[in-house]
């Protein structure tokens, strides 16, 4: 019954997912007026901005799992933090590709060290990848689970402090579109925007009740082996 | 008794390095190292990218040093066997951070004080003189920052196979903020360079850093120690 429902879930994030990305691309390609500055080639910007802030959300969610992990010691929060982690980092990869190909556009240069945006993503991102290096370190088990959720709670404070370094040490070369008085967009790119998040944040949590799904069936794989070498 | 245990476990690690001499010799030799190579590197007679290249690595290198310490952070309890007798001890496990968080900002403190002097030497002596009360502070807020992250770090590492290569892996993100900081600030204190507030602004930042991470130590070092 229980995995009726997971099952049932994860279809329907996905069909939600496919639903709203094809409504995003319509929005983008056929509705969506061309920045006056930058013309056809800022549409860009509906893809990058929406999967850098998934890639954060991601992030943010399996640290929340990770401390839940260490307060509680349920086995289940490991995975549920290991899982958006690794989801993270697929995501933000295409966030430094598509990073890269907007600078590439509006500034001609494919990476611009004086960004504060891509700058801060890229330490994340070494951090992120780092985190792997140590998961797969260390052997499966409690070990594992407890350093893995120690460095991904280690994030959290680096995040903000990278935010904050690159912002004093470096001038502004990307462009503000959210500032504190407001959004600086119209009407028609703002409803653009929107649908071009949720389809992203729909595509990561179908991606995340898939890629949770193999990994269960994957332990119980394990488990069923176990017993039968041990029926054997 | 926590105070009483700190001091016994931080006598206890520079007894250990004053008897081996293993871990500061080592890193003064290979700052040392380094700022040779980082000079022919930035051109022998003239020095190409200026101040701000100098500072860049001098603190490039600074961190390289700290790891070459902290690699050896935890080898002795790993290699003479002694954690699980220290583990034994009525203790807050934190206090085994703590403590090793002190020592490492005395090594790396006591590295510098030869090091700065030789990077002015190599780098800088040219220069007025910089301004020191600012320098001074930097150096040693941002050694505090690499002490209390790199002592975490260094700990979750030990007990692993990769361990040599898995703590740079680590700490280098987190080195970045620090490093972007506090080469800033360096270059600041040299004249004619007049930082102001900014300066201090930055100094705020390298005190922020520390807490940050001198409070998730404390907080999340007992789940790094083995049962």
């Amino acid at each position: 019954m229980t995995h009726t429902a997971r099952l049932d879930r994860a279809t329907a994030a996905t069909l939600a997912a496919a639903a709203l990305m094809a409504a995003a691309v319509a929005l983008i390609f056929f509705y969506v007026p061309s920045d006056v500055d930058q013309g056809y080639s800022q549409r860009i910007f509906y893809f990058h901005v929406p999967i850098a802030l998934t890639t954060y959300t991601l992030f943010a969610w399996g640290a929340v799992n990770a401390a839940r992990y260490l307060w509680t010691g349920r086995e289940d929060l490991d995975l549920k933090s290991y899982v958006p982690m690794h989801l993270g980092v697929i995501f933000g990869s295409l966030t430094l590709v598509t990073g890269s190909i907007w600078a590439h556009i509006s500034w001609g240069t494919w990476w611009d060290w004086g960004s504060r945006e891509l700058n801060t993503f890229l330490i994340i991102f070494l951090f992120y990848c780092a985190y792997f290096m140590l998961r797969f370190s260390v052997e499966p088990g409690a070990r594992r689970s407890r350093y893995s959720a120690v460095y991904a709670l280690l994030g959290v404070g680096l995040i903000p402090l990278s935010v904050l370094a690159v912002r004093i040490a470096q001038d502004a070369l990307h462009p503000v579109v959210f500032r504190s008085n407001g959004v600086n967009m119209d009407g028609s790119m703002f409803f653009t925007f929107c649908v071009a998040l949720a389809a992203m944040l729909s595509l990561a949590l179908s991606m995340y009740l898939v890629e949770m799904r193999g990994k269960r069936l994957d332990e119980r794989l394990a488990q069923l082996r176990r017993l039968a070498r041990e029926a054997a | 008794m926590s105070a009483r245990a700190l001091r016994a476990l931080v006598r206890k690690d520079l007894l250990v390095e004053l008897r081996g001499r293993e871990v500061v010799p080592s890193m003064a030799v290979f700052v040392g190292a380094a700022f040779v190579l980082f000079r022919f590197g930035l051109g022998g007679t003239d020095l190409a990218g200026g101040t701000r290249a100098a500072t860049g690595m001098l603190w490039v290198a600074i961190v390289f040093t700290a790891l070459v310490g902290l690699s050896r952070s935890f080898a002795h309890e790993r290699e003479g066997r002694t954690w699980d007798g220290l583990l034994a001890a009525p203790v807050d496990r934190a206090l085994f951070w703590a403590a090793r968080t002190c020592s490492t900002f005395l090594f790396l403190a006591a590295v510098q004080a030869v090091a700065l002097p030789a990077f002015w030497l190599f780098f800088l002596q040219e220069h007025a003189g910089p301004s020191y009360p600012v320098l001074i502070a930097a150096v040693l807020l941002a050694d505090v920052g690499i002490a209390c992250l790199g002592s975490l770090l260094a700990g979750l590492a030990s007990s692993l196979r990769a361990r040599e290569v898995l703590l740079p892996a680590l700490y280098l993100p987190f080195s970045i903020p620090l490093v972007l900081t506090a080469v800033r600030v360096t270059t600041d204190t040299i004249p004619p360079q007049t930082g102001g507030f900014d300066t201090l602004g930055r100094l705020g930042f390298l005190a922020l850093y520390d807490t940050v991470f001198a409070l998730l130590g404390w907080a999340l070092f007992e789940y790094v120690v083995e049962d």
